[in-house]
């Protein structure tokens, strides 16, 4: 006997393990809107981390799919001194971002901005993966009631053979 | 003379494959003993004529005969021996001749070693795998040909891919890889063969549980060589970049992952059937797609893929075996119609339907952030790039469900689990869990998605920790034996399930790794001058010298550290860049120190061509070993859980013989709690 409250439970189980990495997943984005508005010098520490961001979602130009933080090509190595010079010059992270783009043009970002027809790439899996789990969890609730009726019937015949 | 070999053998697999496959096929429908017979004789000879002329172009490339085209594409007269046989599969050409060669092997195998059995499935099987094997011949006879002819021959060739030369590692990472990859034919052949047969139960599942698993070890091997492949040579200090040809490796996987979990509920409740026909041809299309997207050159350019026929021959292929699958599964309709079987969802085929859906899922959203870069570059006409920062955020959640399935799914028992039982599977790991969860964030561990898989890690362990001391300790019970004995009795009693656990510890293992390496890698750069010491992470690294030198092949700049800690020597590390003469950029090669809690990653970045500094790269990487170790385990794993006589029946599963009998009452006594 299943009862509904248990399937909901499942259900949300699931819903929650999903969603909540997927919210911490999310997090370092709008850490970095949040330092993008206090213009304080850095410290060099600081100045460091957001290199290590900015240069973690801009693709290498001359490599096949390493970001410009994680090659070790010239080309890589200059960009990361063209980050690190234009946020000691004051730049927001989001106007180095800006300067890249306009440079080379969306390419260069690893992340698709989640806009227009982008937001396909973005939205699709999550779509897939909650429909696939509401149709799951309603056809194996069916499968469950149809057995169930199916025992009820058979009751004479005794027991299936269990491997 | 080279080329004449070489290319006779190809056109006669070609044509022998054809016959081959029209004779198994016409069996199929006949039943004729001797068109059966035909068929499995021309599996034979297209392996042997595979053989000759894989071993005519090794042959060629060891003798640095330029004439023939390949050679002169990726030989070179510097270049070692080792490399010069291992550029077989260094470049398009080759390695589609070495996918041939796996591909007949793999025929002539199975062929063989089900000669006397399964009479209606493997006439079908055979037609299929020599149809596919056609596909390929017919690549290598025209737009892959290897062997063509090259005047003027040409004194000296350019060399491998100065990447792939650079580390003993791709003589075995790309044979594990394709070993997998090709092997992916074989599970798909039984699944159509028990399309056109109708045999859709039975034998085509006692078949394909075998030869899932076989491609399977060698993908995961091959997945995981690459991964140390990538750490050990490209320098970053990463192991995987979500490459698209990353990407393509991996979506067979997933599936075929997938599939080898639903099988098992086809086996017990004769149910799923149609989805797991679905599920092996989804594998097989994969890693045509995935060979179809990486050697098309498609990535590069929607419009640079039909400059070559090998683009096109592959798409054209792909949708050959996709309409007529699905066909053949819509004709199949009825006898794959089976009874909804699920008694409650508290069950071990609830686990296993929601591991299918969130690998699925994973699949989906990997390749359609491959493939999202085309259909944006087709549609919006504009270049966008799909990369890591994308992947990763996609499918870490995705990724942490499957780690909570890797425990919970193997403690819910078949059928129904009562919620005394599930109380008393459940009720440890998830107290260790929730310790484990306060200890972990008062040790720092604040990064969620690290702490999570940590969390998520004990408890799944803990879980399959439970399903082997459970009845081990039933064990100990009934016959008065050791702990040793008693869990080396009980595995070896059911090698698949035990096998699979193990399967399961080592993913897990592996996710630690990747979750704690990627989350808590320290970096930095630094400049040295000779005699200069930076300190990182509590280590003094201190450059001791700078120097240059020449080997056959390239010549290298190398830089001399001494790295020590509190003072105490620890290591000598020499990073060194390389130069191939037909190469601009350097090639770089890292040295690694790899210890069980964390490597020290030393990169040579830049030099000053005088010696007087070293710009050396600094990556901290912890637990990165444990990734390569959860690799060892998977495979180890999974080689028990096959390791019982070819093709036989599980010992469990024949309850004949007395011994067999006794294990019962320590089973049914935990099996009989479960119900």
């Amino acid at each position: 006997m299943t009862s509904p409250p248990r399937e909901i439970l499942t259900l949300l189980t699931f819903a929650v393990l999903v969603a909540v990495p997927c919210a911490a997943f999310t997090e370092p984005a709008s850490r970095g809107q949040e330092t993008a508005v206090q213009a304080a010098p850095l410290s060099d520490a600081e100045l460091e981390a957001r290199v290590r961001e900015i240069a973690s979602e801009l693709r290498c130009p001359t490599c096949r799919a390493l970001s410009v933080q994680d090659s070790p090509s010239g080309m890589a190595e200059e960009m990361r001194g063209l980050i690190r010079e234009q946020l000691r010059a004051g730049k927001t992270p989001e106007e180095v971002r800006a300067y890249f783009l306009e440079r080379y043009g969306e390419w260069i970002l690893l992340k698709p901005k989640a806009e227009g027809f982008n937001w396909a790439v973005w939205l699709l899996p999550v779509v897939a993966l909650a429909g696939g789990l509401v149709f799951v969890m309603l056809t194996a609730r069916r499968w469950v009631q149809q057995g169930q009726a199916r025992a009820a019937a058979l009751t004479q015949k005794g027991p299936e053979e269990e491997i | 003379m080279t080329n004449t070999i070489g290319y006779l053998a190809i056109i006669l697999a070609l044509f022998l494959s054809l016959a081959g496959a029209a004779a198994a096929f016409r069996a199929a429908k006949t039943r004729s003993s001797a068109l059966t017979l035909l068929g499995r004789r021309a599996a034979y000879g297209v392996f042997g004529l595979a053989t000759l002329s894989i071993l005519t172009m090794v042959f060629a490339l060891v003798a640095h005969d330029f004439s023939v085209s390949y050679v002169a594409q990726v030989g070179s007269r510097s270049t070692p021996l080792f490399y010069t046989v291992i550029s077989l599969w260094s470049s398009l050409d080759g390695s589609i001749l070495f996918w041939g060669w796996i591909l007949a092997g793999y025929t002539a195998t199975v062929v063989y070693i089900y000669r006397d059995r399964y009479r209606e499935l493997m006439p079908a099987v055979t037609g299929t795998l020599l149809a596919v094997n056609v596909f390929f011949w017919l690549l290598l006879a025209w737009p892959a040909n290897p062997f063509q002819p090259v005047f003027p021959v040409p004194p000296d060739g350019p060399g491998p891919n100065p990447l792939l030369q650079n580390h003993p590692f791709m003589g075995l990472h790309p044979p594990l890889l394709y070993l997998g990859y090709v092997g992916m034919a074989v599970p798909f052949a039984f699944g159509f063969a028990s399309l056109i047969t109708g045999v859709v139960g039975g034998d085509w599942i006692r078949a394909v549980r075998r030869w899932i698993m076989a491609p399977w070890i060698f993908l995961t091997a091959g997945i995981v060589a690459g991964a140390w492949w990538s750490y050990e040579v490209l320098g970053w200090g990463g192991y995987w970049a979500w490459d698209p040809v990353e990407n393509a490796s991996f979506l067979p996987w997933l599936v075929a992952t997938a599939f080898l979990h639903s099988i098992m509920v086809q086996e017990r409740r004769q149910t799923l059937k149609t989805w797991n026909i679905l599920l092996v041809i989804a594998t097989f299309l994969l890693t045509l797609f995935g060979t179809f997207l990486t050697r098309s050159g498609i990535l590069a350019s929607v419009h640079a893929f039909t400059e070559g026929l090998i683009g096109p021959f592959f798409l054209g292929f792909i949708t050959v075996v996709l309409v007529v699958s699905l066909a053949l599964v819509a004709w199949r309709s009825d006898q794959l119609r089976s009874e909804p079987a699920l008694d409650s969802l508290a069950s071990r085929e609830t686990a296993f339907l929601l591991n299918n859906l969130l690998l699925v899922a994973f699949t989906f959203t990997v390749l359609l952030g491959t493939v999202y870069p085309l259909i944006a570059e087709a549609l919006r006409g504009v270049k966008v790039s799909v990369g890591a920062p994308y992947f990763n955020q996609m499918s870490i959640p995705i990724a942490l469900a499957l780690i909570f399935l890797t425990g919970v799914g193997p403690a819910l028992p078949w059928r129904r689990g009562s919620p005394d039982l599930l109380a008393r599977k459940f009720l440890w790991p998830v107290a260790v869990a929730v310790l484990a969860g306060l200890a972990f964030w008062l040790l720092d561990v604040r990064h969620l998605g690290a702490w999570a898989t940590l969390v998520l890690a004990v408890f799944a362990v803990g879980l399959l920790v439970g399903e082997f001391w459970r009845p081990a300790q039933a064990r100990r019970r009934a016959h008065g034996e050791g702990w040793s004995r008693a869990v080396l009795n009980l595995t070896a009693k059911n090698r698949r399930r035990y096998g699979g656990y193990v399967v399961h510890l080592g993913i897990v293992v592996i996710a630690v790794g990747i979750a704690l390496s990627s989350t808590y890698r320290r970096e930095r750069e630094a400049t040295l001058q000779p005699g200069e010491t930076v300190v990182f992470s509590g280590y003094q690294i201190r450059l001791d010298s700078l120097y240059a030198g020449r080997e056959p092949h390239r010549e290298f700049a190398e830089a001399a550290f001494s790295v020590a800690r509190d003072g105490r020597p620890l290591a000598r590390m020499t990073p060194r860049m390389n130069y191939y003469p037909m190469s601009t950029q350097p090639i770089g090669t890292p040295h690694v120190r790899t210890r069980p809690t964390e490597d020290l990653y030393l990169t040579l970045m830049a030099y000053a061509r005088d010696g007087s500094t070293a710009t050396v790269n600094i990556i901290v990487n912890p637990m990165v070993v444990w990734i390569w170790i959860g690799g060892g385990v998977v495979a180890l794993g999974a080689l028990f859980a096959i390791s019982t006589a070819a093709g036989g029946a599980e010992p469990t599963r024949s309850r004949g013989s007395s011994t067999e009998r006794q294990a019962e009452p320590v089973e049914a006594g935990v099996g009989g709690a479960e119900r």
